[in-house]
């Protein structure tokens, strides 16, 4: 073949598999979103048309009316929230132990917490059940956050054990010869340069929570307390399926999810390349 | 290497203190006492629960009831003449396999297309990341949707475009599950995009330049160029992969739920969700979930043994 040819042949490739790729992911979010403005008619059809005339908001007025989706959205803030925070908090602690003093069992409880990466979800769920049952905590959110940050811990507690290592000693002793207590040169100096690390956790505590729905099935029974896998999940299990709305909800929690991924996707693939990622 | 950094920072521990409240408490204390919420968390929720698991398995246990008797290995003799265990075992490899290959090839496809440059690229790889970080349950509904068997989207585009006269029925015992893995792939095969695309930017481009010169084309270059220099980062992804969709719950069941077309889907974790939860047999569900954990250690450990063998020489 010349080289000018393959040249052709090279570029229509690449440009081909890129739409391909663009279409396939793309399209799905592309439907949903034109799905939830379509009126009734267009939508319960068996020639779906790629467009509609008359795009309007019916499906997202019924969504706030008619079903309890305002709460389950609320608990969900509330429930991620909660857990990020929690687990901001015990891994920072954690991870400025693990990195700044000496101490016996220091490399083995390190090892354990990464060993505790291997337990999937529905291993423990049955005992955490029963436990948390003992505890009286089913039909709580702490009881669901406490979960979360548990589960995002073992990672979290990695992340930014391996961004304080890389933070010098003379900052810290720095700030302390210039008269800051330990606690304040931790919060003015160590925390603002691990920044990353902590919003990498934060994104994947986030995502661990809000996208829950095993442990938010099997702790949570009052409908108030629902969080918005399982609000969802009765919304289309209901006897008419209706789809606008269904979509309608799909559109709603994808925002705050696509907002938070073009913001923050450089942490991402640091976060990433740590194993941040479960499931 | 971790502990060549960790020796430099530990030395923090002999800086003289100026907070007088610090004095009382010897100094090695202070790490214990910052370690030990994390250590209650995970000691208390996650590790506990694991033994708890082992204990209840040797148990029959209703899940309401505070009632437990100790049967010994009983649930162990149940599940091993049970059918519906084996079954699930088999549908389990078949789904965990199944979207495992499809998320490889997808995957690694998309990287190589995703290393390229070309217009838009950032965009593409923006885009080809999103599936991944959308909500499960988004997923599923979208999912629903889309393949409905009377009103989606996909049974128009397949008939309209004269690819089959008539659509295969997605959500039937028969089908459910390769629409699944399909769906599955869709969601998952990003994070196999995500860990090949980074180390595909390290891969030294003289490598690929010597072997132009020797007049290798490009299936040639991929075999003996690009693959070897991915194959470490496939081989933790393949094993990871393998162990999320072998315990892959939350997707599965609201895919197919508990119904009819959901004993389709039965695969280890939802049966075993189903034992607990549904028919309130928690003894014999713990048993399940203990199986699950042991061969999840038995597949690791035969697949470093037999894969990570060459890797030394």
């Amino acid at each position: 073949m010349n080289p000018a040819l393959r040249h052709v042949v090279e570029r229509v490739t690449i440009y081909g598999g890129a739409a391909l790729l663009a279409f396939a992911c793309g399209f799905p979010l592309f439907w949903m979103a034109l799905t939830s403005v379509k009126p009734d008619r267009e939508i319960i059809t068996a020639t779906p048309s790629i467009w509609t005339a008359a795009p309007h908001l019916d499906a997202y007025r019924r969504l706030f009316d008619q079903t309890k989706f305002e709460t389950y959205f609320v608990n969900s803030i509330w429930v991620a929230g909660g857990s990020t925070l929690m687990t901001i908090l015990v891994a920072v602690l954690a991870a400025y132990g693990i990195t700044r003093f000496r101490f016996k069992g220091r490399e083995s409880i390190a090892t354990v917490m990464l060993f505790t990466y291997m337990f999937a979800p529905i291993m423990i769920v049955i005992p955490f059940y029963i436990m948390m049952r003992r505890l009286g905590l089913t039909n709580s959110h702490l009881g669901l956050m406490l979960s979360y940050a548990s589960f995002s811990l073992p990672f979290s507690m990695w992340l930014l054990r391996s961004f304080f290592q890389s933070i010098p000693l003379e900052l810290e002793e720095a700030a302390m010869i210039d008269g800051a207590s330990r606690p304040q040169a931790v919060a003015r100096v160590i925390v603002p340069m691990a920044l990353p690390g902590v919003i990498a956790v934060s994104i994947f505590t986030f995502i661990v929570a809000w996208n829950d729905y095993l442990f938010a099935r099997v702790l949570i029974g009052k409908d108030e307390l629902k969080t918005l896998p399982l609000g969802i999940q009765d919304l289309y299990e209901s006897s008419i399926t209706d789809w606008g709305v269904i979509m309608a909800a799909g559109v709603m929690i994808t925002i705050p999810a696509l907002v938070f991924f073009v913001s923050v996707q450089r942490y991402l693939i640091a976060g990433w390349g740590a194993g941040g990622v479960k499931g | 290497m971790a502990t060549q950094t960790l020796d430099k920072t530990a030395g923090l521990g002999s800086l003289p203190r100026r907070v007088p409240r610090e004095r009382r408490i010897p100094e090695h204390y202070w790490g214990y006492v910052l370690l030990a919420p994390a250590v209650v968390l995970v000691l208390g929720l996650i590790l506990y629960p694991v033994a708890y698991s082992f204990y209840l398995s040797l148990h029959s246990k209703h899940a309401y009831m505070p009632i437990e008797t100790y049967v010994g290995f009983q649930n162990f003799e149940w599940i091993w003449e049970d059918e519906d265990f084996w079954r699930s075992i088999k549908l389990g490899c078949i789904y965990a396999f199944g979207s495992l290959a499809l998320q490889i090839v997808v995957g690694v496809t998309a990287a190589l297309l995703l290393h390229q440059s070309f217009i838009g690229r950032g965009f593409v790889r923006a885009l080809a990341l999103f599936p991944y970080m959308m909500p499960t349950i988004v997923v599923v509904i979208l999912m629903r949707w889309i393949f409905n068997d009377s009103y989606g989207v996909a049974k128009y585009m397949i008939e309209s475009s004269g690819l089959m006269a008539r659509a295969p029925v997605f959500f039937d015992p028969d089908h459910v599950m390769l629409t699944m893995i399909i769906a599955s792939t869709w969601t998952f095969f990003p994070f196999v995009v995500i860990g090949v695309l980074a180390r595909l930017q390290t891969i030294d481009t003289e490598l690929y330049a010597a072997a132009k010169v020797d007049g290798a084309g490009v299936v040639r270059r991929f075999w003996h160029v690009t693959l070897p220099q991915i194959r470490n980062v496939l081989f933790v992804i393949v094993l990871l992969r393998f162990m999320f969709m072998f315990t892959k719950f939350d997707i599965i069941w609201l895919f197919a739920g508990a119904g009819g077309l959901g004993y389709s889907v039965r695969t280890l974790p939802i049966y075993t969700f189903v034992k607990s939860f549904g028919e309130l047999q928690v003894g014999f569900g713990a048993a399940l979930s203990v199986i699950m954990f042991a061969m999840l250690s038995a597949f690791a450990f035969a697949y470093f043994k037999t894969f990570r063998r060459d890797e030394h020489a």
